[in-house]
Order: C-alpha cells, then sequence, then structure tokens
C-alpha cells in the first residue's frame, strides 16, 4: 500500500487497468446477466442443464487431458531436445490455431466421417464422428497448440543451471525431469492446464459441428438463443460455464500452494541444457510428426477443396474460387481481419502484461479479485461477449463510436486470459531482487517494469500476442453480432459461404486467410527475435 | 451459359428500368404518395438471403430506385439476424430485414420492433402470404422437400424413394437419415409443425411419429445447408430439406435427387421494416419493389425459390405451390406455439 502512495505513476496505472476491466470486461457481462424476466430460475428449476453440464465436464475432463498430454509432448521435443525439423514443427504447432473451427469440422467429416475419403475410402471403416468421439478428437488436435504455446514458454525459461547441477550430483535425465523441471513449472503446467480447460470448456464451434446430440453447455445456450429466443435461459447457461471455470480456478491456487518457483536470478545464463537420451529425442520427434501428418490432411484438404469445382464429389482443378475472394469486398474482409487483429493482439498483450505486473508485483487489497476478472473472459463464450457489447454500447448517444473499433475493443478483452495467464507465470519465475535492485538504484517501479522486467518478459508478451491475434482472426461468434458491412471480417464472409453451400470459396477464403495470418506470425517472428536479444543485452 | 446469363440480366435490368420509368411517369396515380420527386436515402438492410441472391437482387433494386443505397449486411442465419435487432432496439441500425421466413419476423413484430406497411403491391399477394396490419410482407416461398443420395439409394434402399413421411419410418431408413435441428433451424422446426397439421393438429400423434422418426435419425445437423452437404457427400442417405436449396445442389453436379412427398408443409419468406428507421420512405420503397413480378421472376431464378405472386412461374424442376398436395399450414399457430411444440418434442425425444 505504501509504495502506491509514494508512486502516483503506478497507482494511475492501476486506476485505468481497473476502470478498463470495469467497463469492457464487467459492464457487458452485467448487461446480458440483468436481461428482465424471470427465465432465469424457470430455466434452473426446469433442469434441462444437468446433463449439457455434465457432459461439458465429461469433454472438458477428456480433451484437456490428451491436448495437453500432446502439447506438452511438443513443447518437451522442441525445447529440450535437439530433434529435426523444428522449424517445420514451429509452423504445425500454431496452423490448428488460424482456421476458424467450422471450416474444419466439415474438413474433418469430409476425411473420417461415415463415408469419409480416409476412414470409409481407405480403411473401409463407418465411423460415427458426430458425438463425444469427434468433438474429443477436433479438440484435441484445436487446443494442443494453447497448451504448447504456453508450457513450450515456461520450459523454455527453467534454468539450465539447475537442471545441469543436478545432473553432475548424479540424477538421470528423468529424475531430473521429475525433481527439479517438473517442480519448477508448475506455475505455468498450471496455467496451461486451467486455459486449455477453460477454453475447451467454452468452445462453441467444434461440439457445434461435429457434436450431434451430445450437447454441451455453449451449444445449449445457442440453441436457447436461436431457438426460443430464449436469452434468460441461455445467461443462466452462460452463468453456469463461468461457475465452473471459477471453480478451475479456485484448484489451481490451491495447487499452487505458497511456493516460490524463482528460476530467473540477477545474473544471466548461458549454460547449455543437458543432453537428453536419444531414444527420448526420437520418440518426440515421431510423435510430432505423426500430429503433424495429422493436421496436414486436414489442412491440405481445405487446399485441395479451395482448387477444385465441388469438393469432394467434382474434382476439376478450377482457379475460379480464388478469383472470387479477391473480388468485391472480399479485399476488405480479409483487411479488416489483418489489421483488427494486429491492433486487437499487440493492444491486449501490452495490457496483459502491465495487468500482470499490477497484480504480481503491487501490494494492494483487491488483487486476487482483480485477478479472476482477468482470467473469466477465457469462460465467457464468445456468443454472450458479442451480445454484451451489443447490448451495452448499443446506445443512441454512441452511435459515433466506428464498430471496427468496437470489435477491436472486444478482441482486446476477450482475449486477455492467456497473455495475462503467461506475464503472471512469467514474473513468478523471476526474482524479486531484480526489480528492487532498479528501484534501489533510483528507478520508479514503473521503470523498473519497463527497463528490467519487459525485456525479461519477451515470451510471455509473444504468447499474449500470438493468441490474441490468432483467436482475433479466428472468431465469429464474438464479431457476429457486431459487426457491419463496412466492418466485416473473414470469419463472417466464409461463415456466409459456407451456409450458401460454397465450400469451395469458403475454403479459398479460409486458406486466404490462414496465408495471411502465417505471413503475419513469420514477420513478427524475425521482430520478435531482434527485440528479444536486444532484450538479453540490456538485461 | 455464362453469356445466357449476363443477357439475361441485362434484359432483366432493361425490364426494370422500364417499369422505374413507368413507375415515375405514372406518379400521378392515386396510389403513390403523389409527390413528383424520387425517392432517396441510404437503407441499411439485414439480409438472411443466399450470398448470390444479395448481389443481383440489390444491384437491380439499385437500376430500379438509383436514388437509394442499400447497404447489406448478409448473413444466411436469420435466428442470428434476429437476435440482432432484439440487441439493438435501444439504437436500431437496421432499417430492412429480409429473407428468413416470417416465423423469424413474426415475434419482432409482436415484441413493437417492426414498423408496419401495407404496400401498394401488397394487394397482388394472397392474405396468407402477409400479415394482416403490414408488420412484414411475405415475397418468396419455400416447399419442404426430400434429398437423397442417389448412388447409396440405389444399393442400400433399393431406389425406393419416400412418397409420404410416413415412409421414413421404414427400418431400412435407420440410421441414414439426418435432419435439420427442429430447435436450431427454421426448416426444422417447419417440418415438425407440418406432421402436426398432417394428423390434424392431433398433437399425441404427431409427437409419436417424431418419435419413431427419431430412431431412424442419425443426426439432427444444425444449419439447414449443412445437412445438404453430408448427403451430398454421401455420409448419410436422406434429409427432410427446403427443395429450392436442393436443386441447386442438384445443379452443381451433387449425386443427389429431389423427391416431394405429399402431405409437406412450405415456408413464406418475409421482408419487414425495422421500427425506428430514419429513410422510411426508401425502406417502403424495397419493400414494394420485393413484391414486384419483377422481383420476384429474378428472386426464383436466383435462388430457385418460388413466389407469392400468382404470375411468377416456379423455376425449371420446381413444383408449383399449387401442384403439390400441402398440409393445411396454420402459420400464426405455429408460430405462436413454437416454443411449446419444441419443448414437447424435446421431451418426448430425449433431447
Amino acid at each position: 500500500m505504501r509504495s502506491l502512495q509514494r508512486e502516483p505513476g503506478v497507482l494511475l496505472a492501476l486506476l485505468a487497468v481497473i476502470a478498463l476491466v470495469a467497463l469492457f470486461i464487467v459492464y457487458p457481462q452485467l448487461r446480458v446477466i440483468a436481461t428482465p424476466g424471470t427465465g432465469y430460475i424457470d430455466f434452473l428449476t426446469g433442469g434441462t442443464w444437468v446433463r449439457s453440464t455434465w457432459q461439458s465436464i465429461q469433454v472438458m475432463l477428456l480433451s484437456t487431458t490428451t491436448a495437453v498430454l500432446l502439447g506438452f509432448v511438443f513443447a518437451y521435443g522442441m525445447v529440450y531436445t535437439n530433434m529435426p525439423w523444428k522449424r517445420f514443427f514451429r509452423v504445425i504447432g500454431i496452423l490448428p490455431l488460424l482456421s476458424p473451427p467450422f471450416v474444419v469440422a466439415a474438413a474433418y467429416v469430409i476425411l473420417f466421417g461415415p463415408r469419409g475419403l480416409i476412414s470409409y475410402g481407405v480403411f473401409g471403416l463407418t465411423l460415427n464422428v458426430f458425438g463425444l468421439g469427434g468433438i474429443w478428437g477436433v479438440q484435441t488436435i484445436a487446443f494442443f497448440p494453447f497448451a504448447y504455446q504456453l508450457i513450450a514458454d515456461v520450459l523454455s525459461r527453467s534454468d539450465a543451471r539447475l537442471e545441469q547441477a543436478a545432473r553432475n550430483l548424479g540424477a538421470g535425465p528423468w529424475q531430473v525431469f521429475r525433481t527439479v523441471t517438473l517442480p519448477l513449472s508448475r506455475p505455468g503446467l498450471g496455467a496451461a492446464i486451467l486455459t486449455t480447460a477453460i477454453y475447451v470448456l467454452e468452445d462453441f464451434g467444434n461440439p457445434a459441428l461435429i457434436g450431434g446430440t451430445y450437447t454441451v453447455l455453449p451449444t445449449q445456450a445457442y440453441g436457447l438463443i436461436s431457438g426460443f429466443g430464449d436469452l434468460p435461459g441461455a445467461t443462466a447457461v452462460s452463468t453456469l460455464l463461468l461457475a465452473l471455470a471459477l471453480i478451475l480456478y479456485v484448484g489451481k491456487i490451491r495447487l499452487d500452494g505458497g511456493r516460490s518457483f524463482v528460476t530467473v536470478s540477477g545474473r544471466a545464463s548461458s549454460m547449455l541444457r543437458p543432453p537428453v537420451p536419444l531414444a527420448l529425442t526420437w520418440t518426440c520427434f515421431v510423435a510430432c510428426l505423426l500430429l503433424s501428418v495429422v493436421i496436414l490432411t486436414v489442412y491440405g484438404s481445405l487446399l485441395v477443396s479451395a482448387l477444385t469445382l465441388n469438393f469432394p464429389v467434382v474434382l476439376t482443378p478450377t482457379m475460379q474460387h480464388f478469383e472470387y475472394i479477391t473480388s468485391g469486398t472480399n479485399g476488405t474482409a480479409l483487411q479488416n481481419t489483418l489489421v483488427f487483429g494486429l491492433v486487437a493482439a499487440a493492444f491486449s498483450a501490452g495490457f496483459a502484461l502491465l495487468a500482470g505486473w499490477l497484480v504480481q508485483r503491487v501490494a494492494f487489497t483487491g488483487a486476487r479479485a482483480l485477478d479472476v476478472l482477468l482470467i473469466m473472459p477465457a469462460a465467457i463464450p464468445g456468443l454472450f461477449f458479442g451480445i454484451g457489447y451489443a447490448t451495452a454500447f448499443n446506445e443512441p448517444w454512441l452511435d459515433w463510436l466506428d464498430r471496427g473499433v468496437l470489435i477491436i475493443i472486444s478482441m482486446i478483452f476477450w482475449n486477455i486470459p492467456v497473455g495475462y495467464q503467461a506475464a503472471v507465470a512469467g514474473l513468478r519465475q523471476i526474482d524479486r531482487t531484480l526489480d528492487e535492485a532498479a528501484t534501489s538504484l533510483g528507478a520508479s517501479s514503473l521503470r523498473g517494469f519497463r527497463d528490467v522486467l519487459v525485456p525479461m518478459l519477451g515470451g510471455s508478451l509473444r504468447v499474449g500476442f500470438v493468441t490474441t491475434f490468432v483467436r482475433a482472426v479466428t472468431t465469429l461468434s464474438v464479431v457476429i453480432f457486431l459487426f457491419t458491412p463496412s466492418s466485416t471480417v473473414a470469419t463472417i464472409r466464409i461463415f456466409q459461404l459456407v451456409n450458401d453451400l460454397n465450400f469451395g470459396r469458403a475454403t479459398a477464403f479460409t486458406v486466404a486467410d490462414i496465408s495471411m495470418a502465417i505471413v503475419v506470425l513469420g514477420v513478427f517472428a524475425i521482430l520478435a527475435r531482434g527485440r528479444l536479444a536486444l532484450g538479453a543485452a540490456r538485461a | 451459359m455464362g453469356i445466357d446469363r449476363r443477357y439475361d440480366r441485362r434484359t432483366f435490368l432493361r425490364l426494370a428500368g422500364a417499369t422505374a420509368a413507368v413507375a415515375a411517369c405514372g406518379g400521378a396515380t392515386p396510389t403513390a404518395t403523389a409527390t413528383a420527386a424520387p425517392v432517396a436515402g441510404t437503407i441499411s438492410v439485414y439480409s438472411a438471403l443466399n450470398e448470390s441472391t444479395n448481389n443481383e437482387f440489390f444491384g437491380a433494386f439499385k437500376k430500379a430506385y438509383p436514388g437509394v443505397t442499400a447497404n447489406v449486411l448478409s448473413l444466411a442465419a436469420a435466428g442470428e439476424l434476429q437476435t440482432r435487432i432484439r440487441t439493438e432496439k435501444a439504437s436500431p441500425k437496421a432499417d430492412i430485414f429480409i429473407g428468413g421466413s416470417s416465423e423469424f419476423h413474426d415475434p419482432l413484430g409482436k415484441e413493437g420492433l417492426l414498423e408496419a406497411y401495407i404496400a401498394p403491391n401488397a394487394k397482388d399477394i394472397d392474405a396468407k402470404f402477409k400479415e394482416a396490419t403490414g408488420l412484414w410482407t411475405g415475397w418468396y416461398t419455400g416447399i419442404f422437400g426430400f434429398i437423397s443420395n442417389n448412388d447409396r439409394l440405389s444399393k442400400e434402399l433399393g431406389g425406393k424413394k419416400p412418397a409420404t413421411w410416413d415412409d421414413l419410418l421404414d427400418a431400412s431408413w435407420k440410421g441414414k437419415l439426418i435432419l435439420p435441428d427442429p430447435v436450431k433451424t427454421g426448416g426444422g422446426y417447419i417440418f415438425m409443425a407440418t406432421q402436426i397439421f398432417r394428423f390434424n393438429k392431433d398433437e399425441a400423434k404427431a409427437m409419436d411419429f417424431m418419435k419413431k422418426l427419431h430412431a431412424n435419425i442419425a443426426q439432427y445437423i444444425p444449419t439447414s445447408p449443412g445437412a445438404l452437404t453430408l448427403i451430398d457427400q454421401g455420409q448419410f442417405v436422406g434429409c427432410p430439406n427446403w427443395a429450392h436449396d436442393i436443386l441447386t445442389e442438384k445443379a452443381k453436379g451433387n449425386p443427389i435427387d429431389l423427391t416431394i412427398p405429399t402431405d409437406t408443409g412450405f415456408e413464406v419468406g418475409a421482408i419487414s421494416i425495422v421500427k425506428g428507421t430514419k429513410s422510411l420512405a426508401a425502406a417502403q420503397a424495397l419493400v414494394n419493389w420485393s413484391i414486384t413480378k419483377e422481383a420476384g421472376e429474378l428472386n426464383v431464378k436466383l435462388s430457385n425459390r418460388g413466389s407469392t405472386r400468382t404470375d411468377v412461374a416456379p423455376a425449371a424442376g420446381s413444383p408449383k405451390l399449387t401442384d403439390v398436395k400441402l398440409v393445411n399450414y396454420e402459420r400464426q399457430w405455429a408460430t405462436d406455439n413454437k416454443d411449446r411444440l419444441l419443448k414437447l418434442w424435446q421431451q418426448t425425444v430425449g433431447l
């Protein structure tokens, strides 16, 4: 508290963060919840939510387990081993994040459905992909990249010297991993599991398209709105989701305990990691390769569809789908996607880092409440986030506000949680003596944050930027209630084309969208590497 | 084909232009508002029409009313547009809601979110295709039919297409049928309501039918077009769905066929004006234009749907509303009882 009074800059930053969170996260949700009507209680007593809640939990447990496991193998292989093709795997590890789920789910059905090209065409199997099995499979692939990104960030920050020391003392690789690496990575792993679990819980696109009659909470909420116009009932479902997420959050806090996870102290480490047994390296390589084959098959089929007349029935090659997407307003949609995504990602990552620092390093009452609020958006289905904004900010006196700006704001705050989690996990691994050294040398806390911590948190910043960008580029549900003809985005166009039974054009649009995102992330990776080197030199 | 189409369109535009000119000259007729000034303004249109229809349809409207600029927000999901109009009621962003069956427009009207307007041209539209006070006007029709995958139908069911909906209860269809989800799609609900009218509103009998049908249904699909794609690919064998969309799919070279079982239902596609519009005259012009013969013919050509006007011929291969055996579809009753019936259905099949 004293530091706040002494440093008006920090106080100002804190007040600004609280005000923004209140205005753009809390207020729109309150507007949704405050929808008049007694539907709320009727709905809860009706009991239809029991089964979908149970099924949501079931799906969450299954998909999170497999997604985190895959993400971990991927991250371990990338950080600890010197397996070949790392560059290739890095791209694969981000590909599933870059595509709107409704197109990919359609591709899964084409490949693995009852008459799927692979399941039936190659293996003669009639698979029932609709239902729990389908959701589980698709979500595992869709969400492992989140786990991978978060875990890789944590693992790469664990101190090689500690591991080397343990090895020198006679511990085997497995023992080092179990007793040194894993315990030190716990906040990051906890965050990865929590975040993945919450995203699985909130996922609407995949269960909607491949879930069939297997209803989960987000699809039930959607059914209530689109079938019955029952906003109160849908809000009740959304609140249930929030409650589940809160339970996960409390669980995570208990898991973390009050231990210290500091691995980065004053002196920079340039030591190499101890070598990993060859067998382990190749096991990781094979696992990553198998996963890559599945992912490439799915995305390859999108490319084939984009280049043929009417995939998979009429396979005449054509360029007409690509010609179409450069015509009319389609170019604008791609451009908007790019601009909205970039602006939202930059602000979201920066804001997340600042908020993470305030919560982690500045002592103030209510830090924990702010912590919860910053993780909360992950558990709000995009649909409600969009409806919340459409309700809260659609007032006559706000008509001057450009819808593009509103969409960007919604993307910034909806995507805060991953960047924020990464920032907090990163900060917990950095020794406080570092920032204290800066302040005792006369720098303000803010200056210490800017000049000492931010350069060391490049990884967390990057996680926040990348995640926000890819989620902004692929979201449909947040935008669907906010976009206008001039602020339309690629996902809206793709959704429209899918509904219009124009899968060829839809996939061409998807391919263009994904390519654009890959180029952006490629440029960003090159820039970020320069920035990181700069940061290391300063530290 | 491309040249043909362009030629058609040009002819059409010329016709539309001529109509507009005639309309302008005939400005002194008693039905018109008696102002010589042409309608001008900018309107925002929420359109649930197909992508392919939007461009040409609003292009033609622009030719007819050069002073009116229509900014079209297209989203081929009427439920989402309905929700948008609801959430935006504090400061409406749309002037017109076009497309989607009247079931999506009617509740908005009841909630006071629509502006009533009886267009001069509505005199040519039968009363069952429009709301009496003008809250919405029906301008197209769609018939519910059945899509089947040719290859799988002949191999697995001996090529036997359903002549009635009851034929779908045959055990040979088990696991091979899909249906647009009655809760999430307008089509699925109209199919279910059709069954109720088929049994003369004996809900118990209709639910018994839906329950037996449920035993044969492999999946309920969240969008009507999504279900068609699955039949195109042969993932499943058959699905009740919109006849016009089935014809469009067939034209693309998909190995499928359209059947219209007897006692089927139909939709009335509507257009309505959103209350609070600042360009009332321009909005009214679009409503009135959409029920002209020219607009009806253009829409038939673009979407294979029918017109609510009797002087517009249906698309090739498409049945006329008067030629198929329809149930006595009481639209108002079906709309008013939608929530109750859907819940009844959910309980019946245990979803």
